[in-house]
């Protein structure tokens, strides 16, 4: 390990060898005081001195410093810091305990970490948000939704209300790396994409990445959003839950053994098909859909240098219909993940995490009985492995590196039948199995008072194995493309086989004490693709991955800023440009048969992305009201061979103007209120010019061919909410509140689309039709507990 | 599989109850006509019909206009040829071609200089067992009444696909809704036991005629885009965009779209009991 370290920094240009002064190295763990829970990017600094460091995923700290006396303040969003005095002589441990400041000390402290985080860090293009302001926002029938609330956020949109997954400065859904303590996540909606899938009461810190992306990360174009779970309370047992319009939740956490090993089970559960069951009429109260999801997660410290976490997550929805048509009709999907982690301080400045993750999206489709019996499974599984090294080198220096193998596999349809009964014979659609393998290097580094950097690069390779035949395909562009030259290959063979260095910097000059430049560049590569059967993505839809006919997506992305704190770092500011290009982007010819398609590869086309926008965000931390406003403007669009005349064409989620304004007010100790509203340009579709007669149908058609020149009406809405607290009683440990929540107060018909279609009753007519998903005001009542 | 669009009803459904649709005032691009062709040739007794009319205005809200004076010409690949006759404004017909299963057609069209080719061939069918009909009570938003069934066997050998064209009291059922093809994939060489062709229901006493009409791979992907544009509506809508069209140019011509399709026709009727 030493070896491969003095290689490291000799690759850097970095010299150890020029440590004159004597050095020694402070480290530990910052954890909050009341629950024992690791803060993640808390900071340590030295007062008076531009030397610092973050804690990272785990809470962890390093800081070398020379031999000296020094003051270390300790502090952390929301908490109140400690400042300690340490005579660094000799190498020593010290964690710290931070506790959650009270609204007034709150003040004071939060003013001091953020400018912190908004100027002086070398973050741009990231957004936490913590789980607290989370709770505080509205939400859709008061399902407080991870997902939802990054949505406010500037350069983040999705394409329509209830639609799974979200965009990220002009990107597809699917180039949004989603960890949830490390493992992939597929499909982050529930209800197709209602709710999202983390239960808010199990979830500990929320990162969304959208550009100078870190090089531990990649495998997708867009961004990283980084979802921790709690570890389980430290200290004590602690209960908590509440009940909902929509589902109810429970939580259990507990020590095992104090402050060494605790436990998290969290529970969600829907209960639509509940109410169902209440319906008079007989085939609703068949009916089942409901959505449920369990978080679990254990650790154990083994020593002062090993600590290992097992975390799991099952999520799943559901859906099945009574007597529909000839019989019953049931159809499922859901994520399943599974983290083993080991912690492990090679040295009090070599910190080591190693990771298995096991995940598998699925999803099931059946007819259990008659005629046209048949049960359509599809999954995905990913089998991971990875090894992340931090050496905090000294007080500027602190480098990362590690690398990780995932293997993929993808049985996309695995259609069978119940035998004699049913007509439809079974099948199976080609398995496919890939492996992805990666290394990275990065260094954090900061250059004087002013300038810091983060330089690395990380080089990924991607493997198409065998087990299978694969083809070429060839044809006109926007017509089905025939299989030719079939090739086998036996398993584990590889087919094809592609290597892609990314390189990422950062940099930030600081102009003042209130104000900062930064600068990102970061290039990443996608392996993995989803190919979407409808313009709002399903939960149906087939991942591919990359293959010898399709190959990896890349994107390159220049991103600039200016952060500034004002008033006293009340108010944090910051506007920032990206301009991205993506390669090797993906789309399918008019037609194309997405689902249960062994060729379809052969209906895929190819073609080129580019992003562009500037995004300013003005955040309130202080006083009694807090919240912020961001506006986005941006454009992004595809060029795609054999689509739109081979022009560029609007993205379907192009939005050129995004506004969202997000403001809590503290009225009392007791009672919070608060307030979203959003302004989105509406999405861009095709919409036809001209009416075609065919066979005595009406059908629409566009003469121009040119792709997404319609745009759907703005969508706007305003949501607002009231948290009425328990009164605080220090005897008691029960503490409960009510939340009152009003989403689309003005009852807005945001279309969700527009299409055109024949009037049913004079088939001569045709017509324009909006559809609003939820058209009308939607208001929910949800009791929240903590015992 | 007709099972795809029980799954996006299924899909719609709990949507359907917060969701809400409303005719809205949208502008369009203005459009040049363009030249569409909608003709069949069957192996049943004649006439075969060409119609030839202009793309409209979306919102026009009335008849397309038709072609007029056009030559048009079907051949098949043994060397038979006939110029139909143009019975009525824009609407052209044979007097003794029929089709035959295994032919190969190309139709020809001339107006002024332009001139565009399509072709097809006529695939086998098979024959219709019988049509049954279950009761049904009111369930899942459809009517109370008598579901039909079809029973058939389907030849073996992958590549067959069909279009059934269900009559009413002599009326063609012939909204979006009503359009029905099947493709042997998944269920080649079975028996169709009873198979729900998901339609309205019928009432006691209504008189059913089905024909099950053989078409090539190609019609069978023009109707599948033909019925996802005409009902694009939902959560989980396609992409918007044109239907695919057969009707090529070769001289001079421009853009045209259209159809041109080959059927060979069995059928069945009953009186719904």
């Amino acid at each position: 390990m030493k070896q491969l370290l003095s290689i490291t920094m000799l690759l850097l240009g970095l010299s150890i060898a020029a440590i004159a002064q004597e050095r020694f190295t402070i480290s530990g763990y910052l954890k909050d005081a009341a629950n024992g829970e690791g803060l993640i990017g808390a900071t340590v600094q030295v007062k008076g001195q531009p030397v610092g460091v973050a804690t990272n995923e785990y809470g962890f700290y390093s800081l070398t410093l020379p031999k000296g006396e020094y003051q270390l303040v300790y502090s952390y969003v929301g908490y109140e810091s400690i400042t300690k005095a340490v005579s660094l002589n000799y190498n020593q441990k010290l964690d710290m305990q931070l506790k959650s400041a009270n609204v007034l000390i709150q003040e004071v402290v939060v003013k001091a970490t953020r400018s912190e985080q908004n100027v002086n860090s070398l973050e741009m293009g990231v957004s936490k948000l913590d789980m607290k302001t989370i709770k505080a926002m509205p939400a859709l029938l008061g399902e407080v939704d991870v997902i939802r609330s990054i949505q406010m956020l500037p350069g983040v949109s999705t394409v329509g209300e209830g639609a799974t997954g979200f965009n990220v400065r002009g990107g597809n859904i699917d180039q949004n790396l989603i960890l949830l303590d490390e493992a992939t996540v597929y499909n982050s909606s529930h209800l197709m994409g209602f709710f999202s899938v983390f239960n808010p009461d199990a979830v500990k810190d929320v990162k969304l990445v959208k550009s100078g992306i870190p090089a531990q990360y990649g495998g997708r174009l867009s961004s990283l959003l980084d979802v921790r779970m709690k570890e389980g309370n430290a200290k004590r047992l602690a209960l908590s839950g509440g009940i909902g319009t929509v589902s109810s939740r429970f939580t259990v956490e507990s020590p095992i053994v104090k402050d060494k090993s605790s436990f998290i089970i969290a529970g969600r559960r829907s209960y639509a098909d509940l109410f169902l069951k209440l319906s008079p009429n007989e085939d609703l109260k068949n009916n089942q859909m409901f959505f449920y999801d369990l978080s679990a997660k254990v650790n154990q410290t083994l020593s002062a240098k090993d600590k290992v976490f097992v975390s799991a997550y099952l999520g799943k929805d559901v859906f099945s219909a009574k007597n529909f048509g000839d019989g019953d009709f049931k159809m499922n999907w859901g994520n399943k993940t599974a983290t083993v982690r080991w912690n492990h301080l090679f040295s009090d400045r070599l910190f080591a995490n190693f990771t298995g993750v096991y995940s598998d999206y699925d999803y099931e489709i059946g007819v259990p009985q008659g005629a046209q019996a048949f049960e359509w499974k599809s999954n995905i599984y990913n089998y991971s492995g990875k090894a992340d090294f931090s050496y905090y080198l000294n007080a500027n220096n602190t480098i990362s590196f590690g690398g990780n193998v995932i293997h993929h596999r993808f049985t996309p349809g695995n259609v069978g039948t119940n035998g004699e009964g049913s007509f439809i014979n079974a099948f199976k659609l080609t398995e496919r199995n890939a492996r992805e393998y990666a290394v990275y290097l990065d260094n954090e580094q900061t250059l004087g008072k002013r300038l810091s950097l983060q330089y690395g690069v990380r080089v990924s390779a991607f493997d198409y194995l065998g087990g299978l035949t694969v083809y070429d395909y060839q044809g006109e562009p926007n017509q089905k493309k025939l299989p030719v030259n079939p090739r086998t290959y036996k398993a584990g063979e590889s087919v094809s086989t592609y290597f892609n260095v990314e390189p990422r910097a950062s940099v930030r000059y600081t102009l003042d004490d209130n104000s900062s430049l930064k600068a990102s560049y970061n290039r990443t590569a996608q392996y993995i693709h989803l190919i979407s059967s409808s313009t709002a993505a399903s939960p149906l839809d087939i991942w591919f991955p990359t293959t010898n006919h399709i190959k990896p997506e890349t994107a390159d992305q220049f991103a600039l800023g200016y952060f500034r704190n004002l008033k006293d770092n009340a108010i944090e500011a910051s506007i920032e440009g990206f301009y991205k290009t993506m390669t090797n982007q993906i789309d399918y010819r008019d037609g194309a048969q997405v689902l249960l398609n062994d060729h379809l590869e052969g209906d895929l086309l190819f073609g080129e992305g580019r992003a562009y926008g500037a995004e300013v965000y003005v955040k309130k931390n202080a006083g009694k009201l807090n919240g912020w406003v961001s506006y986005t403007l941006s454009r992004s669009e595809r060029r795609i061979d054999g689509l739109s005349n081979n022009q560029w064409y609007a993205a379907k989620y192009d939005r050129r103007h995004m506004l969202s304004v997000v403001g809590i007010y503290n009225l009392s100790k007791r009672l919070s209120l608060s307030a979203n509203f959003t302004y989105n340009t509406g999405v861009a579709t095709t919409a036809p010019n001209a009416r075609v007669e065919i066979d005595g149908m009406v059908v629409p058609y566009n003469s121009t061919g040119n792709r997404n020149a319609f745009r759907v009406p703005a969508y706007h809405r305003l949501d607002l909410a009231a948290t009425l607290q328990g009164k605080h009683n220090a005897l008691r440990r029960w503490q409960g509140e009510w939340v009152f929540s009003v989403y689309n107060a003005y009852a807005r018909r945001n279309a969700f689309s527009v299409y055109f279609r024949q009037n049913e009753t004079n088939p001569q007519q045709t017509e324009a039709v909006r559809m609003a998903i939820l058209g009308s005001v939607l208001p929910s009542v949800t009791y929240n507990f903590k015992f | 599989m007709k099972s795809y669009s029980v799954l996006a009803l299924l899909l719609g459904l709990w949507v359907s109850l917060s969701s809400c649709e409303d005719v809205v005032d949208v502008e369009l691009e203005k459009s040049k006509p363009v030249l569409v062709v909608d003709g069949w040739i069957t192996d049943q007794p004649g006439p075969q019909t060409i119609r030839l009319k202009t793309t409209a205005p979306y919102f026009s809200n009335g008849a397309s206009p038709v072609v007029t004076g056009a030559t048009v010409t079907i051949r098949d690949n043994q060397g038979q040829t006939e110029v139909l006759k143009e019975t009525a404004p824009g609407v052209y017909q044979t007097q003794s071609l029929r089709g035959k299963v295994g032919n190969q057609y190309t139709l020809t069209v001339k107006t002024g200089s332009e001139e565009y080719t399509a072709e097809t061939a006529i695939r086998r069918t098979f024959p219709i067992d019988s049509i049954g009909t279950v009761y049904q009570k009111e369930s899942m938003g459809r009517k109370e009444g008598y579901t039909l069934r079809f029973y058939g066997r389907e030849p073996l050998g992958v590549g067959d696909s069909y279009r059934l064209k269900v009559y009413r009291n002599d009326t063609l059922l012939n909204s979006p809704h009503d359009l029905i093809f099947l493709e042997d994939r998944y269920v080649d060489g079975n028996y169709f036991k009873g198979l729900d062709l998901g339609l309205e229901p019928f009432r006691k006493g209504d008189k059913v005629r089905i024909e099950n009409h053989s078409i090539t791979e190609d019609t069978y992907a023009f109707l599948t885009e033909l019925s996802t544009q005409m009902r694009n509506g939902g959560m989980f809508a396609n992409p918007p965009a044109n239907v695919r069209s057969n009707i090529k140019a070769v001289q001079g011509g421009k853009k045209a779209t259209g159809w041109f399709g080959g059927s060979a026709v069995s059928s069945a009727e009953r009186v719904v009991e």
